[in-house]
C-alpha cells in the first residue's frame, strides 16, 4: 500500500499509467508541440499537514516522471490543478470523476483549456490509471 | 470600469473553467470571425465563409463533444446548461446567426444524450460523428409549413397537426413529409433529428415519435437556402421525405418516451435562445459604450446627455434582468434536485418560455435604443448595430414565437385550461 502522496505512490502511479493501453492510444498526441506536464498542488486538510506538490511529466501517451516536489518553482507544467487534499483523495478512491470537478470548480485549473476538451478521453484515463494504485491515505 | 464580465453571471454557479471556456471563444471570435462578421450575409446561399468556422468551433474548440459522453469520445462536461449559456453567450456576441447554427448542431440530440434517458446504442454510431476530427452537422425538424407553433405546443394541440409521418414497415420506419425553416438544413445538416407522427391527427402522446433521418438517406432532399433578414450564418430551408427507410432503432427511445425527452430539449433550447440574447445585448452594450464616450456632442461625451444616459441605463438593466433570471433557472435545470422536477418535467418547459419571451423583447428594445442614437450609424452595415438588430428578431419568432411563448407562460402561472 502506498501512502497517497508519497515518491512511492508517485512512482507506481507511472507505472500504471506506462501500462495502460487507453492511455497510449488516447495520449498519442498530448504533450506533443506542447508543454503537457502537470502540477497537482494538494491543499491541506483530512489529515494531510503541509501542501504538496506532486509533478507527472507526460507526453506521446507515456508519462517520464512522476515525483513530489518539494517547491513548485522547480518544475515548469503546462497544466497546475490546485484542489484540496480532501477532493484529490475523492478522485484516487475512485469516488469523483476527476474532469468533472475541474469543469465545477473543485479543481482549480491553469492551463490551456481547449486542450482538455479536446483531450477529454486521455485526461480521464490517466485519473482512471489511479484506481489500479493500492493506496492509504493521510488522517486514516 | 465595467466590462461584459460584470453583469450578473453567480460565480458559485459557473466555474472558473467554463467562464475561461468563454474567454478562448471569445478570443477565437475576435481573431477569426469578427473580421469577416460584415460579409456573413453575402454567405447565406453558399456558406463558404461559415462552413470552415463551425468546424473551428465544434471540432477544433471541442463544443460538440463537449454535450457527448467519454464512450463515443466526448468530454461529458457537466451542468450542461451551464457550458450551453455560456457558449451561446460568447458565440451570440459575435453573431447570433453563428450561434444558432452550432448550437443547433448538438441540439436534436439532447433526448438522447444525457442521463438517465442516454441512448448508448444511437450514440455508439453517431457520438463518433460529432466528436470526431472532420466537421458533423445535425438538424432539429420540427416546423412544417402548415404548423411550426401548433408542433410544439404539445400541451394542447397534442401533435394532431403533425403531418410527417412515420410507418413501421418490419424493421424501418417510412417517413413521408415536409419540414421547413429547421436551422442547418440545405447542404448543411448530416444528421435530422425529425419530429414526426405514427398516426396523423392523433392527439395520442405515444404516437409522437422522434426519428433520426441522415442527409444521405435515400428520399432525403433538402432545398435552396432562404435569404433572410438576419440570421444568415444558420441555413434555413425546406427538406421532404419520399419514402425515406431508416432502421427501426432510429426511433430515440419510444412510445410516450420521444416526447417526454423532446420536452427537456425545448427547455434547454428556451435557456439557450436566452444566452443569446444576452451575449447580443453585451455585444450591443460594448458598441453603444464606446460609441457614447467617444462621440461628443455640446462639448461633453454623448453619454453624459441626460436622455442617452436613459437609453443607456435601460440596456444594461435588460442585460442584468434577463442574465439573473436565466442563470436562476439554469442552475435549476442543472440540479433537478432544487425543485424535485426532473429536467424533462413539463413544468420548467413552460416557466422558460416566458423567460425566452423577456430575453426576446430586451434584446429588441435594446437594438432599437442602440440605434436610436446611433441614428444613421446604427443603421449602417459598418458600425454592427444594424446586424444585431436584423438577427434578434428571429430569437424571438422562434421556438413557438411570442404567441406560444406568451400562452405556456400563462398557463404555468395561471393554470389555463383552454388556452
Amino acid at each position: 500500500m502506498a501512502l497517497y502522496p508519497s515518491q512511492e505512490w508517485c512512482d507506481e502511479w507511472k507505472i500504471a499509467i506506462n501500462s495502460d493501453d487507453a492511455i497510449a492510444k488516447t495520449g498519442k498526441t498530448w504533450g506533443v508541440g506542447f508543454n503537457g506536464n502537470w502540477l497537482f498542488v494538494i491543499t491541506p486538510g483530512a489529515g494531510l499537514v503541509d501542501t504538496a506538490y506532486v509533478y507527472l511529466e507526460a507526453a506521446a501517451g507515456k508519462c517520464s516522471d512522476a515525483r513530489l516536489v518539494d517547491d513548485p518553482k522547480e518544475v515548469e507544467p503546462g497544466f497546475v490543478v490546485t484542489g484540496s487534499y480532501t477532493d484529490f483523495k475523492s478522485v484516487v478512491k475512485g469516488e469523483q470523476d476527476f474532469l468533472a470537478g475541474v469543469v465545477k470548480g473543485t479543481f482549480k485549473i491553469k492551463g490551456d483549456m481547449v486542450k482538455i476538451m479536446r483531450n477529454a478521453k486521455f485526461i480521464r484515463a490517466v485519473a482512471n490509471s489511479i484506481s489500479s494504485i493500492e493506496s492509504d491515505y493521510f488522517g486514516e | 470600469m465595467p466590462t461584459i464580465d460584470d453583469f450578473i453571471r453567480p460565480k458559485e454557479w459557473v466555474s472558473d473553467f467554463l467562464s475561461s471556456l468563454g474567454k478562448v471563444i471569445r478570443q477565437w471570435g475576435e481573431e477569426r470571425y469578427i473580421p469577416i462578421r460584415q460579409q456573413v450575409d453575402e454567405d447565406w446561399r453558399e456558406h463558404k465563409l461559415i462552413k470552415p468556422l463551425m468546424k473551428e468551433v465544434l471540432v477544433d474548440l471541442g463544443v460538440n463533444s463537449a454535450f457527448f459522453p467519454a464512450e463515443v469520445g466526448g468530454t461529458e462536461m457537466p451542468e450542461p446548461m451551464a457550458l450551453s449559456n455560456v457558449v451561446c453567450e460568447e458565440l451570440a456576441r459575435i453573431d447570433s446567426g453563428f450561434a444558432t447554427a452550432c448550437m443547433c448542431s448538438i441540439w436534436g440530440m439532447m433526448p438522447i444524450i444525457f442521463e438517465p434517458h442516454r441512448n448508448m446504442e444511437l450514440l455508439d454510431e453517431f457520438g463518433p460523428k460529432f466528436c470526431g476530427q472532420e466537421l458533423f452537422v445535425g438538424s432539429f425538424a420540427m416546423t412544417e409549413p402548415d404548423s411550426g407553433a401548433d408542433i410544439e405546443n404539445y400541451g394542447r394541440m397534442q401533435g394532431k397537426t403533425i403531418q410527417t409521418t412515420a410507418t413501421l414497415d418490419g424493421d424501418e420506419w417510412v417517413i413521408n413529409g415536409h419540414k421547413i425553416w429547421l436551422s442547418n438544413s440545405g447542404e448543411v445538416g448530416n444528421l435530422y433529428t425529425t419530429v414526426c407522427t405514427t398516426r396523423p391527427g392523433s392527439t395520442d402522446p405515444e404516437d409522437i415519435a422522434l426519428i433520426l433521418v441522415p442527409a444521405d438517406a435515400k428520399g432525403f432532399n433538402a432545398g435552396n437556402p432562404y435569404q433572410k433578414a438576419g440570421m444568415s450564418a444558420d441555413v434555413n430551408s425546406d427538406i421532404w421525405f419520399n419514402n425515406v427507410r431508416v432502421p427501426k432503432k432510429y426511433r430515440l427511445h419510444g412510445p410516450g418516451d420521444d416526447l417526454k425527452y423532446w420536452k427537456r430539449a425545448i427547455t434547454m433550447g428556451n435557456i439557450a435562445s436566452t444566452a443569446m440574447c444576452v451575449g447580443v445585448m453585451k455585444n450591443v452594450y460594448e458598441i453603444i459604450k464606446t460609441w457614447t464616450t467617444e462621440r461628443v456632442i455640446a462639448g461633453k461625451p454623448l453619454k453624459e446627455h441626460s436622455m442617452v444616459a436613459d437609453m443607456l441605463s435601460e440596456v444594461a438593466i435588460n442585460i442584468e434582468s434577463t442574465s439573473a433570471w436565466m442563470w436562476a433557472y439554469t442552475r435549476e435545470i442543472d440540479h433537478p434536485e432544487i425543485s424535485g422536477w426532473e429536467p424533462w418535467d413539463e413544468r420548467f418547459e413552460l416557466k422558460s418560455r416566458g423567460l425566452a419571451l423577456y430575453a426576446s423583447i430586451a434584446v429588441e428594445k435594446s437594438c432599437s435604443r442602440a440605434m436610436d442614437f446611433m441614428g444613421s450609424y446604427g443603421y449602417s452595415r459598418e458600425f454592427d448595430i444594424e446586424k444585431h438588430w436584423r438577427d434578434q428578431k428571429m430569437i424571438g419568432l422562434w421556438m413557438g414565437g411570442k404567441g406560444l411563448k406568451t400562452l405556456e407562460n400563462a398557463r404555468y402561472w395561471y393554470d389555463l385550461e383552454t388556452l
